[in-house]
C-alpha cells in the first residue's frame, strides 16, 4: 500500500486528521461573522485566508502533543513540571484574555498601546508593557524547562528566583502605571500573573528540594495539606490578612486607594469610635499576628484547646474588623467632605474584606485543627480508604470537609463585596439563583434518578406566584402579601404541581419522562404566554415586584437596586435549603432514592413503594425550583415568559451533569463554573458566539470526565469497573443502556 | 368541511416533515437507546448545506419552469441530505463515540449531545448571520394544482409529501430487506450479541446516524423552501419530532411515521378550534395523553419487531 | 415493559386456606404469550418450615417466586397469603411488589440484586427503615423521632449483619463484596424487613463448599431462632435434602412431586426429570446404581444463569 494512504489509515493519521479537523473547527469560530447578502462570506473569509493556517497549526500541535505523549508525560510527571506548565498557562491567560486596566476596560495589550502613548511613564512600567512582560515569561520557561530536563537542582533555584523577580517586576510596573494615573483599578489580570509566576516559582523550589516521597507536585500538594490539618488553611489566611493590612487599599471612595495607614491619617481627628482608632494604628496587626500564630502553632501540636482559643481569637478579630469598616464608612455617609460615601459599608477597598475573609478563614482553620485531633490524630485511617479515582487524597483528610467549608464561606461571603457591580448582578441574577436550580433538580435527577427536561416551569410557577399574589398580575389576589410571605405559597403550589405533573407520568420510562416533562415544561410557558387576562402575556407583569423588605422589629431592611443584599439573601436561603438536603440524603428518603434509582425491582421487594418516593423527588425539587422563582421575580421585579424558556431546563440538567449527578457539591460547582462561564466570556469574545462555546466545553468535559466535576460517592463505583452496559443501563435507570434489555 | 379538508392537508404537510426528522430519532434511540437531541441541528444543517448549493447553482435566475422546478428539488433534496449525513456523521464521531468509548452514564451522552446541539446552532448563526427570516428565493411558484372541494392543494405541498413519502418507502425498505437495516435491527435488539454474531457495531452505529442524518437534512430543505431557515430553526421542529417519534413509539420507524403524522394533522385540526397560538399547547397535552394511555406509543417500542 | 395484564382478581371469596398455611396456592397458571411457565400448581406453604422448591432449568420455580410476591399476576388460580398467625388472609394476585413485603414476604433474587453503590450497612438499613414512619420533613429538620429511628436502624443493621456474617464489612461498598458476601447481604437486607416468610433463590448458587455448609447453617438459624418459614430454591441438592422439611418439584412448569427428601428421592418421576428421560424405569436403573441422589446437575452456575435470565425479569 500507499505509504502515505497506509499513515492515513493508521490511528496516528486518523488522530491528525482529527486533529486537522480541530483546526477547522476553530478557524471557523474564531472566525469572521457572516452576512446575510453573501451566504459564503463567512466561510471565504475563515477557510481561504492566512487565518485557516493559524489555527491549522493549532491542530497540529495538539496532534504532536498526543503523538508524543509518553515522552512528554515522561517529563511532565517529574517535580515541578506541572506546577511550571499550570503558572505559565496562567500567566499566558492573564496577558490575553484578562483586564489589566479597569478605567480603560483594557486588556494587557490594549493597556501597553497607551502606555507606549504616555510620556513621563517610569522605565520598568514602559519596558514591561513594552517587551519585558513576555520576554521575562519566555525566560522563565526556558530556564524551568532547562531544569526539568537536565535535572539540575542549581537551575531550578534560578528559575524559582527569576519567577519571583518577574511577578515583582509586573506588579510593580503595573502599580507605576495606576500611581499615575491615580485611578481606582480593580482589574484582575496583574494579580492573576503574578499568582502564576508565584506557582512556578513554588513549583520549581518544590523541583529543587524534592525528595522521593515528594516526587510530584501533586503529591507535594497533598503532603502539605495533609501534613497538619488546618496549617495550610491558618497559613493562607495569616498570609491573606498580613498582605491585606499592609498593601493592599482599604477605603476607596472617588480616585481614592487608601491603604489602612492611609486611612489612619484620613480620619485622624474625626469622631472615629476609639476602638476604630486603635484598629488602624496597631490592633489589625495585633489581632491578625495572634490569631494567626495561635493557630499556626495549634496546628502543628495538634493542640485542641489552642486551635479553639484561636479560632475564637480570629472571630473576636472578625468582629472588630467589621465595627471598624463599619465604622469609617458610617462616619464618611454623613461627612460632607470630598471622600463621603453612598452609606455604610460602601466604598469599601478590597483589603478591608480581604481581611475579614482572612479572619473567618483563621477561625475555621482552628476548629479545624480542634476536630481533627478531636478524631483521633490518625490521618492513616483516611489514606488506607482512600480511592485515588475519588479525587484528592487531602479532601479525604480528618477536618477537610471543615476547611473546604471555612475557605467556601469565608469566600462567599466576603469575596462578592469586592467584585465590580456588573458581577454582582451576574452573581445573583444567574449564578445564584441557578445554583439554586441546580441543588434542586438534582433531587429529581441526581438522587432519584428521573430525567426531567421541563424543571423551568415550577420555577415559572413560583415566580407566577409571587407576581400573583403581590398583585403585580392583571388578576388581583384576595390580600396582597409582603414579597417574602410569597415562599411558603411557592413552595406548596409547585409541591402540588410537581404532584400533578407526576402522578400519570411517573410510571413512564425515563425517555418517555423525559419527553413528557419537556412537554409540561413548554405548556406552562406557552400558558403563561397566551393567558393575557391572567399573565399579561408575553409582556410580563404588569407591575413590578416590589424588592423585599425584611423587618424583624428591631431590625428593618429594605431591599433596593443594589444586588449585594440578594446575594446574602440567596446564600442564607440556599445554605438552609443546603443542610436540609444534606440530611435528606442521608436519611431514609435519601437512601430509598438510591434504591430506587440503583434497582427499583429490587427496592419494591425490600419493600419501598417507588410510586411515593418518585412523587417526593418531584415535590421537592418543584418546591425548592419554587422558591428560586421567588427570589428571581422579587430581584429583578419585571420578567416574562421568555425568562422561562425551555432552553433554561436543558441549561440547568446540564448544570448538574456537569457537576455531577447526584453529588451535591457538584451541583453547585457545576452551576456556578457554567454560569460564571458566560459572564468570563462576556470580555473576551462576541457575546452572541458565548453559547457555542459553552457547547464545546460541555462535549468535552463529557467526553473527558463523564462523572462531572465532583461525582457523587454513591455513584461513583456506578461509573467503574460495570463496563459501558451496566453504566449506561443504572445512569438513568429506568431506562436502559446500550443493548440493554427491558423485557 | 372545506376547512376540514385544508387543514387536514396542511397537517399532512407538516406531519410529513415531522415524520422525516422522527425518523432520525428512532434510528439512532433503536441502536443506542439514547435521545439524540442534536437532531434538530443535523436538520438546521441540512437546510443550510441545501441552500448555499441551491443559490448558488441557480440562485438569481428567475426562471420558472418545470425542468427548474425537478432540478431544483433534486439538487435540494440530495445536498441536504449529504450535509445532513455530514453533520450526524461528524456528531457521532465527536460527541458520541468517545463516551461510548468510556463507558459514560447515560445522561452524560445526553448532555454531550445538547452541548453539541448549542455548539451546532450557533456556529451556524456566526456563520451564515443570525438572522430569523432568510428566505430560499422563489425558485417556482407555489401554484394550486388542484382543489379538493374549496380546499386548494399547492404545489410545495404536494412536492413534500410526495418526497417524504418517497423517502420513508426506501427507508423502511432498506430497514427490513437489506443488510445494513439486519444489522441496525440486529444492534437494536441486542447490541452484545450482535456483536458476537459478527456484526460491527460502531460502523453499524454509524451508519444509523448517517442515514437519519441524510432524512433529517432532507426534511430541513423541504422545510426551508416551505417557511424559511435560520440558526434556531432546528429547535421547534425538532423537539416535535422529538414528540412524534415518542408518541408513534420510539425506536420504531413506522411509529415515528405514524407520529409525525399524528402530531401534524392535530396541530391543525386544533386550529379549526382554538386559536392558533394554542397549537403547540394542544400538541403537547395530546402527547401527555397518549402516553398515559399507552406507556410505549402508539405502536409501541423495539425497531427489531418494525415489521 | 412485559405486556401481560395484570389480572384483578381481588382477594378471592371464601379462600380460605388451613390453619397454619403461609402460602396457599392453588391451581395457577401463569402465560407469557404463548408460553406456559406454570400449569396449574397448587401448593400449601405452612408456617415455620423450611420447604424447598427444586426442578430442572426452566421449570418455573423463579416464576412461581414472582407469583408469590407480586411481580407476575398469574392467569388463573389463586394465591393466598397468610403470614403470620391472626393475619387476615389475602390474596396476592394483582398486589404490588412492595405490599407484599409489608404483608411479611421478604425474598433474595437469583442473580444477586443489591444497591451495589451503596454500602453493605446502607443496603441493609434500607430494608429495615421501610417499616419506619419518619418522613422527608423530619429528616430535613433533625426532629428527634427521627434520629431515634435513625439509630435503631443503624443498630438493627449492625445486629444483622454479624448474624450473617458480615459486620466487618458494613462500611464496604456492596458492588466490592465477594460473591457469597453479596448473597449473605441479600439475605440480611431482606431480613431486614423483619419478615415472616423469606423466600430465597438459589442463595447457594455460585458459592463454594464451605460457604454452602455456612449458608445451610444460616438458613436453618433463620428457621429455628427467628421462626421464619423459608421457601426455597436451590439447586444443590445435598443443601436442599439436609436442611429442607419438605420439597416440591416442578418441571415445566407442573407439579410433579411433593414430599419429604426421602420420598423426593426415591420419587421416579423427578429422577426422570432430573436426568431428561421419560423412561421411569431407565431412571430407576439409575437410582439403584446411585442410592444416594446429589446433585444431578449438568450445567455450570453461569450457564444456567445465562438460561434463566429471561425468567427472573
Amino acid at each position: 500500500m500507499n505509504p502515505a494512504l497506509a499513515f492515513l489509515r493508521s490511528d496516528s493519521g486518523k488522530r491528525l486528521g482529527a486533529c486537522l479537523g480541530l483546526g477547522v473547527a476553530l478557524a471557523l469560530m474564531t472566525g469572521a461573522t457572516g452576512r446575510q447578502d453573501d451566504y459564503l462570506y463567512a466561510i471565504k473569509e475563515d477557510l481561504f485566508t492566512f487565518h485557516l493556517i493559524e489555527n491549522l497549526l493549532i491542530g497540529v500541535v495538539v496532534w504532536l502533543l498526543f503523538t508524543f505523549w509518553p515522552v512528554i508525560r515522561r517529563y511532565l510527571t517529574r517535580p515541578g513540571a506541572l506546577g511550571l506548565l499550570a503558572g505559565a498557562m496562567t500567566v499566558i491567560v492573564a496577558q490575553t484574555v484578562l483586564g489589566w486596566y479597569e478605567p480603560e476596560d483594557a486588556k494587557f495589550s490594549g493597556l501597553a498601546t497607551l502606555v507606549g502613548d504616555t510620556n513621563g511613564i517610569s522605565a520598568l512600567s514602559s519596558a514591561f508593557f513594552g517587551w519585558l512582560a513576555w520576554a521575562q515569561l519566555i525566560a522563565v520557561i526556558v530556564v524551568g524547562a532547562a531544569a526539568l530536563v537536565l535535572r539540575n537542582r542549581a537551575l531550578f533555584w534560578v528559575g524559582a528566583a527569576m519567577a519571583v523577580a518577574a511577578a515583582i517586576i509586573a506588579s510593580q510596573a503595573h502599580k507605576k502605571v495606576d500611581e499615575l494615573a491615580g485611578v481606582v483599578d480593580h482589574a484582575t489580570g496583574v494579580t492573576v500573573a503574578v499568582w502564576g509566576y508565584l506557582t512556578i516559582a513554588v513549583a520549581l523550589a518544590i523541583a529543587a528540594i524534592s525528595t522521593d516521597d515528594v516526587a510530584r507536585t501533586r503529591e507535594f500538594v497533598n503532603a502539605v495539606l495533609g501534613w497538619r490539618p488546618g496549617f495550610a488553611l491558618g497559613a493562607a489566611a495569616t498570609a491573606l490578612a498580613l498582605y491585606s493590612l499592609g498593601v493592599s487599599s482599604w477605603f476607596a471612595p472617588k480616585s481614592l486607594n487608601a491603604t489602612l495607614a492611609d486611612v489612619h491619617s484620613l480620619f485622624k481627628g474625626t469622631s472615629l469610635a476609639p476602638i476604630a482608632v486603635q484598629y488602624f494604628i496597631w490592633l489589625s496587626w495585633a489581632l491578625v499576628i495572634v490569631a494567626g500564630a495561635l493557630v499556626l502553632v495549634a496546628a502543628y501540636f495538634r493542640s485542641i484547646i489552642l486551635g479553639i482559643v484561636g479560632a475564637a481569637a480570629a472571630a473576636v478579630g472578625l468582629v472588630i474588623t467589621m465595627i471598624s469598616i463599619h465604622a469609617i464608612t458610617s462616619l464618611a455617609a454623613n461627612s460632607e467632605n470630598t471622600y463621603a460615601t453612598k452609606g455604610p459599608w460602601q466604598n469599601l477597598g478590597d483589603g478591608a474584606w480581604w481581611t475579614c475573609a482572612s479572619f473567618l478563614a483563621l477561625a475555621a482553620a482552628g476548629l479545624v485543627v480542634a476536630q481533627s485531633a478531636l478524631k483521633g490524630r490518625s490521618a492513616t485511617a483516611a489514606d488506607a480508604a482512600h480511592d485515588p479515582s475519588a479525587g484528592p487524597r487531602f479532601l479525604y483528610a480528618p477536618g477537610a470537609t471543615l476547611a473546604v467549608l471555612g475557605a467556601a464561606a469565608a469566600a462567599a461571603i466576603f469575596i462578592p463585596p469586592t467584585l465590580e457591580p456588573s458581577w454582582q448582578t451576574a452573581l445573583v441574577t444567574s449564578i445564584g439563583i441557578y445554583m439554586f436550580l441546580a441543588i434542586g433538580l438534582n433531587v429529581v435527577v441526581g438522587w432519584a434518578g428521573l430525567l426531567d427536561l421541563g424543571f423551568i416551569a415550577f420555577y415559572a410557577i413560583g415566580a407566577y406566584t409571587t407576581a400573583y399574589l403581590v398583585g403585580s398580575l392583571p388578576v388581583k389576589p384576595p390580600f396582597e402579601l409582603p414579597v417574602l410571605w410569597a415562599i411558603p405559597f411557592a413552595i406548596a403550589v409547585c409541591l402540588i404541581a410537581g404532584v400533578i405533573l407526576g402522578f400519570p407520568t411517573l410510571r413512564l420510562r425515563g425517555d418517555y419522562l423525559a419527553i413528557v416533562t419537556l412537554g409540561f415544561g413548554e405548556i406552562v410557558r406557552l400558558v403563561a404566554v397566551n393567558s393575557n387576562g391572567i399573565t399579561n402575556g408575553p409582556r410580563g407583569t404588569e407591575d413590578q415586584v416590589p424588592h423585599p423588605v425584611i423587618n424583624l422589629g428591631f431590625v428593618k431592611f429594605t431591599f433596593g437596586l443594589d444586588q449585594l443584599p440578594y446575594w446574602y439573601l440567596l446564600l442564607a436561603v440556599m445554605v438552609i435549603v443546603i443542610i436540609f438536603f444534606r440530611r435528606l440524603e442521608n436519611s431514609r428518603t435519601g437512601r430509598a432514592w438510591a434504591a430506587i434509582r440503583e434497582d427499583e425491582v429490587a427496592a419494591q421487594a425490600a419493600g419501598i413503594n417507588p410510586v411515593k418516593y418518585k412523587l417526593l423527588a418531584f415535590a421537592i425539587g418543584a418546591s425548592t425550583s419554587g422558591i428560586a422563582g421567588v427570589l428571581f421575580a422579587t430581584n429583578v421585579g419585571f420578567f416574562n415568559p421568555d425568562n422561562f424558556k425551555f432552553e433554561f431546563s436543558i441549561l440547568v440538567l446540564a448544570y448538574v451533569v456537569f457537576g455531577g449527578m447526584g453529588s451535591l457539591p457538584g451541583a453547585i460547582a457545576g452551576a456556578a463554573v457554567l454560569t460564571w462561564l458566560p459572564e468570563f466570556l462576556r470580555d473576551q469574545v462576541p457575546s452572541e458566539d458565548r453559547q457555542m462555546y459553552i457547547g464545546a466545553v460541555l462535549v468535552i468535559m463529557m467526553i473527558f470526565r463523564p462523572a462531572g466535576l465532583i461525582p457523587a460517592k454513591r455513584r461513583a463505583t456506578e461509573l467503574r469497573g460495570h463496563g459501558p452496559d451496566s453504566a449506561e443501563s443504572q445512569a438513568v435507570p429506568a431506562g436502559g443502556g446500550l443493548g440493554g434489555s427491558y423485557a | 368541511m372545506n376547512d376540514f379538508i385544508r387543514y387536514t392537508i396542511a397537517g399532512l404537510t407538516l406531519g410529513s416533515m415531522y415524520a422525516l426528522i422522527a425518523l432520525g430519532y428512532t434510528l439512532v434511540y433503536g441502536v443506542l437507546q439514547l435521545i439524540n437531541f442534536a437532531h434538530s441541528e443535523v436538520f438546521m444543517t441540512g437546510a443550510f448545506g441545501s441552500y448555499i448549493v441551491v443559490d448558488t447553482l441557480v440562485g438569481g435566475h428567475g426562471r420558472q419552469n418545470g425542468f427548474m422546478v425537478v432540478v431544483v428539488l433534486g439538487v435540494g433534496l440530495i445536498t441536504g441530505a449529504l450535509s445532513g449525513a455530514g453533520a450526524a456523521w461528524l456528531l457521532e464521531r465527536v460527541a458520541y463515540r468517545p463516551l461510548r468509548r468510556r463507558g459514560a452514564p447515560k445522561l452524560a451522552f445526553l448532555i454531550s449531545a445538547i452541548g453539541a446541539s448549542f455548539f451546532m446552532s450557533q456556529l451556524a448563526g456566526k456563520l451564515f448571520n443570525r438572522q430569523k427570516n432568510n428566505s430560499f428565493p422563489n425558485f417556482f411558484d407555489n401554484r394550486v394544482l388542484f382543489s379538493i372541494g374549496e380546499a386548494d392543494v399547492r404545489l410545495l405541498q404536494v412536492i413534500i409529501i410526495v418526497a417524504a413519502v418517497v423517502l420513508m418507502f426506501f427507508l423502511d425498505r432498506l430497514v427490513q430487506k437489506t443488510k445494513l437495516g439486519r444489522s441496525i435491527r440486529a444492534v437494536a435488539e441486542d447490541a452484545p450479541t450482535a456483536a458476537l454474531m459478527g456484526i460491527n457495531i460502531d460502523k453499524t452505529i454509524s451508519r444509523t446516524f448517517v442515514i437519519g442524518g441524510a432524512l433529517g437534512g432532507a426534511a430541513g430543505f423541504l422545510f426551508a423552501l416551505f417557511s424559511s431557515l435560520s440558526y434556531q430553526m432546528g429547535f421547534f421542529p425538532g423537539t416535535k419530532a422529538f414528540a412524534a417519534a415518542v408518541l408513534g413509539g420510539i425506536g420504531n420507524p413506522r411509529g415515528a411515521m405514524l407520529g409525525g403524522l399524528t402530531l401534524g394533522l392535530v396541530e391543525n385540526w386544533s386550529v379549526m378550534f382554538l386559536p392558533s397560538q394554542w397549537t403547540n399547547v394542544i400538541a403537547f397535552a395530546v402527547l401527555v395523553l397518549v402516553l398515559m394511555f399507552r406507556p410505549s406509543g402508539i405502536l409501541g417500542e423495539r425497531l427489531g419487531r418494525a415489521a | 415493559m412485559t405486556s401481560f395484564a395484570k389480572a384483578g382478581t381481588d382477594s378471592a371469596p371464601g379462600a380460605q386456606p388451613a390453619a397454619g398455611v403461609a402460602f396457599d396456592v392453588q391451581d395457577v397458571t401463569l402465560r407469557f404469550g404463548g408460553v406456559t411457565s406454570l400449569n396449574h400448581v397448587s401448593l400449601q406453604m405452612r408456617r415455620g418450615e423450611i420447604l424447598a422448591v427444586i426442578g430442572p432449568n426452566g421449570a418455573g420455580k423463579t416464576s412461581l417466586f414472582n407469583s408469590l410476591t407480586g411481580v407476575y399476576a398469574p392467569q388463573e388460580g389463586r394465591i393466598t397469603l397468610q403470614a403470620r398467625e391472626g393475619d387476615e388472609p389475602v390474596s396476592v394476585i394483582g398486589m404490588k411488589v412492595h405490599k407484599v413485603n409489608h404483608l411479611g414476604v421478604a425474598r433474595t433474587f437469583q442473580n444477586i440484586r443489591l444497591f451495589p453503590a451503596l454500602t453493605a450497612i446502607e443496603n441493609v438499613k434500607i430494608g429495615i427503615e421501610t417499616r419506619q414512619k419518619s418522613g422527608p420533613v423530619s429528616a430535613m429538620l433533625g426532629l428527634p423521632w427521627q434520629r431515634r429511628e435513625e439509630h435503631a436502624s443503624t443498630k438493627r443493621a449492625l445486629e444483622l449483619l454479624s448474624f450473617v456474617g458480615l459486620a466487618h464489612r458494613a462500611n464496604d461498598i456492596a458492588g466490592s463484596l465477594a460473591y457469597g458476601e453479596q448473597r449473605r447481604l441479600e439475605i440480611a437486607r431482606a431480613m431486614g424487613t423483619n419478615p415472616s416468610v423469606l423466600l430465597l433463590d438459589e442463595p447457594a448458587a455460585g458459592t463454594n463448599p464451605v460457604e454452602k455448609r455456612e449458608l445451610a447453617d444460616l438458613i436453618k438459624r433463620i428457621n429455628v431462632e427467628d421462626g421464619v418459614s423459608v421457601l426455597l430454591i436451590e439447586h444443590d441438592m445435598k443443601l436442599v435434602m439436609s436442611i429442607a422439611d419438605r420439597l416440591v418439584v416442578l418441571n415445566f412448569g407442573q407439579k410433579i412431586a411433593e414430599g419429604t427428601p426421602e420420598q423426593i428421592q426415591r420419587d421416579p418421576a423427578v429422577i426422570a426429570a432430573y436426568l431428561g428421560t421419560t423412561d421411569e424405569d431407565a431412571a430407576k436403573a439409575e437410582l439403584e446404581a446411585q442410592p444416594e441422589l446429589r446433585r444431578i446437575e449438568l450445567l455450570t452456575d453461569e450457564e444456567r444463569e445465562r438460561e434463566n435470565e429471561g425468567e427472573t425479569l
